[in-house]
């Protein structure tokens, strides 16, 4: 046993002493604790997207990096930002905190000087304050959950409206119908349950009846349940704040079981998908609230051409978001004439009626759209959702 | 028993001599203790100097994220690979220890550390709940249950107001003793090390002091050879007068806390904790991560847990592929190498052929001779023979 | 409340369908098949790219085209049920339980992203959709396309009950159940009839996939994992192994899902229904008709 034992102490001795002479060599490495630390210097500025490029929502990630990559070479094709191009710097988030934090924190050892990314709201919210000790300016495209401007960090912008927003669009539609008993769903999901509560919220004080507010769990089949709920509480009016997949199903069954009223969706239902999954004869009296896509734009067929041209296809959900957040932020750091992340704030605070695709974009002291730009959307011929009305009449 | 050894010299109940010498066991590094030791200790001097080596946010996040993994598989470990009790949900405890502590910090105001008995509470009732009645039946009920518990724990954490609903828990707080918070970061000789490197250092701290060695020790006590003989047959387990059921059952909770103080080292580390990050998936992962690195083989289990929390991130084409890539290999894994990568009684290349003691001359022509009969009289070196034939393992 | 009962009878005659699948498995080799959802889920994909790549299909009448496309995807998912026991379960029959549930844990895994690799993760809307009036039957509301489905799962059903009890094969698969040894030794091929046991029970998964493509109109990769685990559910419920419980069994976690949700919000039916699993596992693992064990199979 003692031979035993004094192996192992010398062993131990041995290790030590190794250790430590390694130690002493790395330290004087630079990019360790003690080392001089990265630096953002070069001939390019780098831009941040975090987007799901895996997972259940990898789709949306690339129409937001193809959106952005749009921004990113026509401002490249102007000559850059004072003569420094922009490269786009993707991330993928996985639309999961854990993936999330540590993409953050890839692109910001890479020396983003803006982050032009976020998606799934909850994958969003705890990069907020990596991003913040970074000192790197967030233009959020998608993510619009109320609890980001609730934050209170002064470096995060939203493109998207947020929920309160959209839902007064949806309040004011519904009165536009004539409704007076509505029912609201939402998925369970953050973004459709911040939609619903600011909906439910809205209509009350509009003095519409709220005959039901649900919940469905998402990515099942069956919601023949809520269907028979909607029939049962006599609504006329439905707004469901989830994305297609389930609002295709849910409309299908609640006409099943024998809803003749309007269906409203949220902007996440707004997809070509909606129709077929929800099938010939079951899109009538479907309506969307959406900011106005390229599609629905006059003159926005060139854009839509090129992006077709680039890509090889079709621009989806936020492709405009992303394209409008890497302009937002190219500007903004174009007027600071720095990257420095004050300055850079100073100058998004200072944009006045930017063109954006969802109409002109003024920020609020909480870095929220002035107005939301939301519009009313219904379901064409051809299954995609064409414009219906405005909402600027009144 | 000790009057029987004091007296065993000349007590006719002796055991017998054994017919040959047994090789002397190799010292030094070069000794299956030594070698892990030596692997060991090496790992602990790179854990040690990374952040010397590169300090930037990102790896100090990964190598966080890394280790609380390895906490996971390790805990995982005790109950799949000394317990043989599938865990399909073992992610749920991992939650319920992230979102208890995250209520009581950020709802409730408590301090990070006053959190720990909350969430080793709230795992211990988790772990009865479910192991409770599942446990008296057989081991495959136990599967499909925790598959059904990790549901019912991210629909119920994704359901409730308290837990924030969908968007989870965020702004949570950093762990601080006495006034001294990690977020403040220390000065030690002259270099600053900020919150998120003392965080590391910390969270390294638990997974090796505290993981590896209490869980290696575990598994060599009396606990742990119970746990094993369970595994390897319930029945003859409990005819050695073994209370299995408790056995399992302990087995269970430990490893339920252990998941949950991971969870709560893991809502520290990313500050905010979401619904999303607890589904199937994940369970998947660590199970993935158990079987891979060798069930029931603590450096295995580390090498595993390495794999599949690194490897996305080296490697980006592959995390679009690396969930089939992990099903085959599950597959292929359990069919080919039942006992993983590094399997719980492997025995290093240069040890297979023992040389036995210098003065044995006569054996020294055909050490292979030796090494055969030195492995079978070997019997404490559990499963020897397992490696001769070289399909089993762990986990039967 | 008839509506609800109705909702609940037919989303329980898909649980009915899967469920038999797991019953029979594990009744005949005691073995849990995670990949059983999955299979459901190739089934619907199957008759996915039957119909994209026959557009003719699509154009002919709805009810043939569907009857084919359920032979279709019935044939393709009992081979696949079979070449899973074959590759990934018969190479570890004697091994312990733990290997062949990792293993089956892995295979669930492998076709649910070998489908994701090949049609990407968004999901895909059924070219051909199940529509139809609909009438009242005892004040509920009940769709044609339901009548029909119903009456398909239930012939479906009918015809196993009657291959398993009334046949030469199906005598040979009830006397593995009771005792492979000595089926062995009465010259009954246990290998051939473990095979044929996995080719129903898969087929069985792939029709219930194509009928629910077919009625709810979108498919996914994940679409199998959540009902593979209410089936078991339905199973256990039940009494695994035993077939009328299968059936019984995915009626009655149909039903209580239905009146669930219709109680406690539509956001708590999986929580609802897994806790049920944990309570019937709890009081009575034997499940409501567990008890006749001659039954087995």
């Amino acid at each position: 046993m003692t031979s035993i034992r004094s192996t192992r102490g010398w062993q131990r001795a041995r290790f030590a002493a190794v250790s430590a002479a390694v130690a002493t060599v790395l330290a004087g490495c630079a990019g360790g604790v003690g080392g001089s630390g990265d630096d953002a210097s070069g001939d390019t500025l780098k831009f941040g997207l975090l987007a799901p490029f895996s997972g259940s929502e990898s789709a949306f990630g690339e129409y937001m990096k193809n959106g952005a990559q749009m921004a990113v070479d026509e401002i490249n094709a102007d000559g850059g930002i004072d003569g420094k191009e922009i490269e786009l710097v993707t991330e993928d988030d996985a639309c999961d905190a854990t993936t999330a934090v540590s993409a953050a924190n890839k692109l910001v050892s890479q020396g983003i000087v803006a982050s032009v990314g976020g998606y799934c709201s909850g994958a969003t919210l705890p990069t907020l304050p990596i991003f913040l000790q970074a000192e790197v300016p967030m233009v959020i495209p998608a993510a619009n959950s109320n609890a980001l401007p609730e934050s209170d960090q002064e470096n995060v912008f939203l493109i998207n409206g947020t929920g309160t927003q959209q839902a007064e669009a949806a309040v004011k539609f519904a009165q536009k119908e004539g409704a007076t008993k509505v029912a609201v769903i939402d998925d369970s999901t953050d973004y459709s349950v911040d939609l619903a509560d600011s909906f439910a919220e809205q209509a009350s004080e509009a003095g519409l009846e709220i005959v039901e507010d649900a919940t469905v769990t998402p990515k099942e089949k069956d919601y023949a349940a809520e269907a028979n709920k909607i029939v049962g509480s006599g609504a006329d009016f439905v707004y469901w704040t989830g994305y297609y997949q389930e609002g295709a199903l849910i409309n299908r069954q609640a006409k099943d079981a024998g809803y003749e009223g309007t269906f409203l969706v949220g902007d996440g239902s707004v997809d070509a998908s909606f129709a077929e999954i929800t099938g010939e004869g079951y899109t009538e009296n479907v309506y969307g609230t959406f900011t106005q896509t390229p599609d629905m734009l006059e003159g926005a067929g060139d854009w839509i051409a090129e992006y077709k041209e680039k890509f090889g296809a079709e621009p989806g959900p936020y492709s405009t978001q992303s394209y409008d957040a890497v302009r937002v932020a190219a500007e903004a750091i174009k007027e600071a004439g720095t990257t420095d992340m004050a300055e850079v704030v100073d100058a998004l605070h200072g944009l006045d009626g930017f063109e954006t695709f969802a109409g002109p974009l003024t920020f609020t002291d909480q870095g929220t759209r002035e107005q939301g730009g939301f519009a009313i959307v219904t379901i064409g011929d051809d299954g995609t959702f064409v414009l219906h009305d405005d909402l600027l009449d009144d | 028993m000790i009057a029987l050894s004091t007296t065993s010299t000349r007590s006719p109940l002796r055991a017998p001599a054994p017919t040959r010498e047994r090789p002397q066991r190799r010292r030094g590094w070069r000794s299956d203790e030594g070698f892990v030791r030596l692997l060991g200790a090496l790992a602990f001097v790179f854990v040690l100097v990374l952040p010397f080596i590169n300090a930037s946010p990102y790896v100090i996040s990964i190598m966080t994220s890394a280790l609380i993994y390895v906490m996971l598989a390790l805990g995982l470990n005790v109950v799949v690979g000394y317990a043989g009790l599938l865990d399909l949900g073992y992610i749920a405890f991992f939650a319920v220890g992230a979102y208890t502590s995250g209520i009581l910090t950020t709802h409730f105001g408590w301090p990070m550390l006053f959190a720990v008995p909350g969430v080793i509470v709230a795992c211990i009732v988790a772990g009865i709940i479910i192991g409770g009645p599942t446990l008296r039946l057989r081991s495959d009920y136990l599967a499909i249950v925790t598959l059904g518990f990790g549901e019912i724990i991210r629909l119920t954490a994704n359901n409730l107001e308290i837990t924030g609903g969908p968007s989870g828990i965020h702004g949570i707080p950093s762990w601080s003793f006495f006034g001294w918070d990690f977020a403040d970061g220390v000065t030690v000789g002259g270099i600053f090390f900020n919150g998120k490197i003392v965080f590391y250092y910390f969270v390294a701290l638990i997974v090796g002091a505290v993981g590896v060695v209490v869980v290696s020790r575990l598994a060599r006590g009396k606990m742990g050879r119970a746990w094993k003989a369970v595994r390897d047959d319930e029945d003859a387990a409990e005819a050695m007068g073994i209370n299995t059921y408790v056995t399992k059952i302990t087995a269970y909770i430990i490893g339920a806390v252990w998941a949950g103080l991971a969870g709560q080292l893991m809502g520290t580390h990313l500050t905010a904790i979401s619904p999303n990050s607890f589904q199937f998936l994940y369970s998947a992962l660590i199970l993935m991560a158990v079987v891979l690195g060798g069930m029931g083989s603590t450096p295995g289990v580390i090498i595993g847990a390495l794999f599949v929390s690194l490897a996305p991130e080296f490697l980006r084409e592959f995390s679009e592929w690396r969930f089939l890539l992990f099903g085959v290999l599950l597959v292929v894994t359990m069919i080919f190498r039942p006992s993983g990568i590094w399997p719980a009684t492997a025995v290093l290349p240069w040890s297979k052929d023992k040389h036995v003691d210098d003065d044995d001359t006569d054996n020294d022509q055909d050490p292979r001779v030796v090494s055969r009969e030195g492995f079978e009289k070997d019997a404490g070196a559990e499963g020897a023979a397992d490696l001769l034939s070289g399909r089993e393992g762990k986990g039967r | 409340m008839s509506q609800i009962i109705l909702n609940g009878l037919f989303v329980g005659s898909f649980y009915a369908l899967i469920a038999l699948g797991y019953s029979m498995v594990y009744g005949i080799i005691k073995l849990l098949n995670f990949a059983h959802g999955d299979v459901y889920m190739i089934g619907a994909f199957v008759g996915f790219v039957t119909l994209t790549s026959f557009g003719g299909l699509t154009a002919a009448a709805t009810v043939p085209t569907l009857i084919l496309l359920i032979l279709v995807a019935m044939i393709f998912t009992g081979l696949l049920g079979v070449g899973i026991e074959r590759v990934a379960y018969r190479p570890l029959r004697t091994s312990p339980r733990l290997a062949v549930l990792i293993t089956a844990v892995g295979m669930s895994f492998t076709l649910e992203y070998a489908v994701r690799q090949i049609f990407g993760p968004s999901p895909k809307a059924y070219p051909v959709r199940l529509s139809g009036g609909s009438l009242d039957l005892f004040g509920a509301r009940v769709s044609t396309a339901q009548l029909a489905l119903m009456g398909v799962a239930a012939l479906l059903m009918v015809v196993l009950a009657f291959y398993v009890n009334k046949t030469r094969e199906g005598r040979a698969m009830r006397a593995i159940a009771l005792d492979p040894q000595a089926s062995t030794l009465m010259g009954i091929n246990v290998n051939g009839v473990i095979a044929r046991v996995f080719f129903i029970g898969s087929a069985l998964a792939g029709a219930a996939g194509v009928m629910a493509g077919a009625y709810y109109g979108s498919i996914d990769f994940l679409m199998g994992f959540v009902i593979g685990l209410k089936a078991f559910t339905a199973a256990v419920i039940g009494g695994i192994g035993n077939l009328y419980g299968a059936m019984l069994g995915g009626l009655t976690l149909g039903l209580l899902e239905s009146f669930g949700s219709a109680w406690l919000g539509g956001e708590w039916r999986d929580v609802f229904s897994f806790a049920c699993l944990i309570l019937f596992l709890s009081f009575k693992p034997t499940g409501l008709l567990g008890a006749r064990v001659v039954e087995r199979m």
